[in-house]
C-alpha cells in the first residue's frame, strides 16, 4: 500500500513546487493558445463574411467598429442571451456533452503546431499521428449531437458527416505520409526546420543563401501531396464544396439542427478553429511553416527574439492566405452531391495519394541512399547532393504527372464510352 | 504525483467500464466505452509510450468506436431495444466471470511487477517501425492479408445487402418521427 505515502508527498509544501511549476507552465501556454484561438475565430468569421460579400457584390458587416471588425463580438454577446432549447425527446446528457466533445479535440490540435521558430507548446515525436488521432475524436462529438437530438435531420447530418470524415481522412493521412518519408520523422516541430534554403534544392547547394524558401510545395512530391491535403482539409473542415453534412437547403443544419444559444456557438467555434488549425497544418507541412526570407538572417545576426517574431508573422500570413483561399472557394464553387463526394475521395484522391507515397520513397532513395543500398545498380554516389535532388525531382515529376493523367483518363473512360454510344462521331 | 494521476485515470477507466455494462441504453454504453478507450490512451501516455497512446486513440476512439456507433444505428430496432442483460440464465454469466477472473488473477500474479524504468526496452516510434519491417515482417504482412480479406468480405456483404434491404435505425427514427408528428397534429 503505497497510496498514503504519495498523498502525503503532495501535502508537504516543500516538495510541491516541481510539479506545480510544470502545471502552471502548461496552464499558461494552454491559456494563450485558447485565447488566441478564440480571437482568431472571431476574426475568421468577420473576414469570411466580408470576403464573401465582396465576391457577391455586397458590403457585408461594416457597422460595428471600424469596417465592422467588432461584429463577431456583438454576435457572441447575442448568442449568450439566447434561450437554450433542448428537445423533450432528446438524450439530455448526450445533447449537452456533444459540443464539448466536438470542440475539445480541435483545441488539443493547437498544442503540437509549431507557431514560429522555437515556438511550439509540445514537441511530440509522433506529432502527425497525434493530429490524425485527435481530429478523429471530434467525429464522436458529431455522432453524439446527431444521436442525442432525436431529430431525423440531425441524425442524417451526423451520418453524412462521419462518412465524409472517414473517407477523406485516408487520403489526408497518406498525403502526410509522403512528407513523413521525406523528413524521416513524424514530429511537426521539425518539419519547418527542414524547409530552409532555396526552392526545390533547399540547403543542398553550398554557398547558396538561406532564404527560408525550401518549401515542400516546390518539390513534385510536395506539390501533389499539398493539393491532395488541401482538398481533404476542405472536406475535413466541412467547407463548401464539401459542406454536405450541414447542407442548409437539404437537411436544415445537419447535426446542429437542434442546438441554440451557446451550445450552437461552441459548434461554430469548433468548425472555425478546425479550419484554422488545418490551414496552419497545411502551411507547416507544405508551405515551410514559419520559414521565410529574413528569419535565418535575423537568427544569424543574434536577434533570436526578432527572428521568432518574424517567423510567427510568416506562419500567420500563410495560414490566413490559405483560409482566405478556402473562403474564395466557398463563394465560387457549388456543393457536391454525396456520390460525387465519395467517388472523388476513393477514385481520384486515394490512388493519387498512394502514387505520391511511391514518389516520396523514390525521392528518398535517390537523394539519401548510397550506391551500395541501390545494389550498385545506379552509380548515384558520383553526383553531388543538388544534382541528386535534380534527378529525383525529374523522376518524381514524371511519375506524378503521368499518374495524374492516368487517374483522370481512367475515371473519364465510362462517361466517354457512354457519350460515344449516344452520339457516334 | 504520478501515483495520483494514475489513480485518477485508473478510477476513470474502471468507472466508465462499469457504466458500459450497466447502461440500459446501448448507445450510452457505446459512449462510455469510448470514454474507457480514451482513458486507457491516457494511461499509455502516463507510461511515456507516446506512440502506443496516440495509436490507441486513433484506432479505438477514432475508428473502432465510430464503427460501433455506426453498427448500432444501422441495425434493426428490436436488436438494440431489448435489454441484453435479460437474455440468458444468470449462472452462466457468473461462471464466465469467475473463470475470466481466475485466468486474469493467475496471469497478473505470475508477472514480475518490480520493474525499473532503466531495465525496460526503449520502444520509440522508429524502433517500432524497424521491428515491424525486420523481425516481425511476416506477421505484419499476414495482418495486411487478413485486412484485405476483411475488405473484400465487406464489399461482398454490402452487395448482398443492397438486394434485400432491411429497415435501419435511421429509417425507424424517420418513421417514428412521422407518426408522432401525426398524433401531435391530431390532438392539438
Amino acid at each position: 500500500m503505497r497510496y498514503p505515502i504519495a498523498v502525503s508527498q503532495i501535502l508537504v509544501i516543500e516538495q510541491a513546487p516541481g510539479w506545480l511549476v510544470a502545471a502552471l507552465n502548461h496552464a499558461i501556454i494552454a491559456g494563450i493558445l485558447l485565447i488566441a484561438g478564440a480571437t482568431t475565430m472571431m476574426l475568421q468569421v468577420w473576414v469570411e463574411r466580408r470576403v464573401i460579400a465582396r465576391m457577391q457584390d455586397r458590403l457585408g458587416p461594416n457597422r460595428v467598429g471600424p469596417e465592422g471588425i467588432l461584429q463577431s463580438i456583438a454576435d457572441g454577446i447575442k448568442m449568450f442571451t439566447k434561450e437554450d432549447i433542448v428537445p423533450r425527446a432528446a438524450d439530455r446528457w448526450v445533447h449537452l456533452l456533444a459540443p464539448i466533445v466536438a470542440l475539445a479535440p480541435i483545441a488539443m490540435m493547437l498544442a503540437v503546431l509549431p507557431w514560429g521558430r522555437g515556438l511550439v507548446a509540445v514537441d511530440l515525436e509522433v506529432g502527425v499521428l497525434y493530429i490524425a488521432a485527435v481530429s478523429s475524436i471530434s467525429g464522436v462529438g458529431l455522432m453524439m449531437a446527431g444521436w442525442g437530438s432525436r431529430n431525423t435531420f440531425a441524425l442524417l447530418g451526423a451520418m453524412r458527416s462521419i462518412a465524409q470524415l472517414i473517407a477523406y481522412e485516408i487520403p489526408l493521412i497518406i498525403a502526410l505520409l509522403g512528407i513523413v518519408l521525406l523528413t524521416g520523422g513524424m514530429s511537426l516541430a521539425r518539419m519547418p526546420e527542414l524547409q530552409s534554403g532555396i526552392p526545390l534544392f533547399g540547403s543542398s547547394i553550398p554557398g547558396a543563401p538561406d532564404l527560408g524558401l525550401g518549401w515542400f510545395i516546390f518539390t513534385p512530391v510536395g506539390l501533389l501531396g499539398g493539393i491532395i491535403f488541401f482538398i481533404c482539409a476542405l472536406a475535413e473542415g466541412e467547407r463548401t464544396p464539401f459542406d454536405i453534412p450541414e447542407a442548409d437547403s437539404e437537411i436544415v443544419a445537419g447535426y446542429m439542427t437542434e442546438y441554440s444559444g451557446m451550445k450552437f456557438a461552441v459548434f461554430y467555434i469548433a468548425q472555425y478553429l478546425l479550419n484554422f488549425a488545418l490551414a496552419v497544418l497545411t502551411a507547416v507541412v507544405f508551405l515551410g511553416g514559419w520559414q521565410g526570407p529574413g528569419v535565418a538572417w535575423l537568427a544569424d545576426a543574434g536577434l533570436g527574439a526578432a527572428a521568432s517574431l518574424l517567423s510567427l508573422l510568416w506562419l500567420l500570413l500563410k495560414a490566413w492566405a490559405i483560409f482566405v483561399l478556402m473562403v474564395i472557394i466557398r463563394a465560387a464553387v457549388p456543393r457536391l452531391r454525396v456520390d460525387q463526394l465519395m467517388a472523388f475521395a476513393w477514385k481520384y484522391l486515394l490512388p493519387l495519394a498512394l502514387v505520391n507515397v511511391a514518389s516520396a520513397a523514390l525521392w528518398v532513395g535517390l537523394t539519401q541512399w548510397s550506391s551500395i543500398e541501390w545494389g550498385n545498380l545506379i552509380p548515384i554516389d558520383a553526383l553531388t547532393p543538388w544534382q541528386r535532388i535534380g534527378v529525383a525531382a525529374i523522376v518524381t515529376a514524371v511519375l506524378n504527372i503521368s499518374a495524374t493523367r492516368w487517374v483522370l483518363r481512367i475515371n473519364r473512360a465510362p462517361a466517354a464510352a457512354a457519350v460515344a454510344t449516344i452520339a457516334p462521331a | 504525483m504520478v501515483t495520483v494521476i494514475f489513480i485518477a485515470i485508473a478510477s476513470l477507466i474502471i468507472a466508465s467500464a462499469v457504466l458500459v455494462v450497466v447502461s440500459r441504453e446501448i448507445v450510452r454504453a457505446a459512449l462510455w466505452l469510448i470514454a474507457t478507450f480514451f482513458a486507457v490512451g491516457a494511461l499509455y501516455l502516463l507510461l511515456e509510450a507516446e506512440f502506443i497512446g496516440v495509436a490507441q486513440v486513433l484506432i479505438y476512439v477514432g475508428a473502432v468506436s465510430i464503427l460501433i456507433l455506426f453498427a448500432i444505428m444501422l441495425t434493426r430496432q428490436h436488436e438494440w431495444q431489448e435489454p441484453a442483460w435479460r437474455a440468458g440464465p444468470w449462472w452462466i454469466a457468473l461462471a464466465g466471470a469467475i473463470g475470466l477472473a481466475a485466468v486474469l488473477i493467475t496471469t497478473l500474479g505470475a508477472f514480475p511487477w518490480q520493474l525499473h524504468a532503466n531495465d525496460l526496452p526503449v520502444s520509440r516510434a522508429p524502433q517500432l517501425g524497424t521491428a515491424l519491417m525486420r523481425e516481425y515482417l511476416l506477421p505484419f504482412q499476414l495482418a495486411a492479408v487478413v485486412l484485405l480479406v476483411a475488405l473484400i468480405g465487406a464489399v461482398v456483404i454490402a452487395l448482398e445487402e443492397r438486394r434485400r434491404r432491411i429497415p435501419t435505425l435511421a429509417d425507424d427514427v424517420a418513421a417514428q418521427r412521422a407518426t408522432t408528428d401525426r398524433t401531435e397534429d391530431g390532438t392539438s
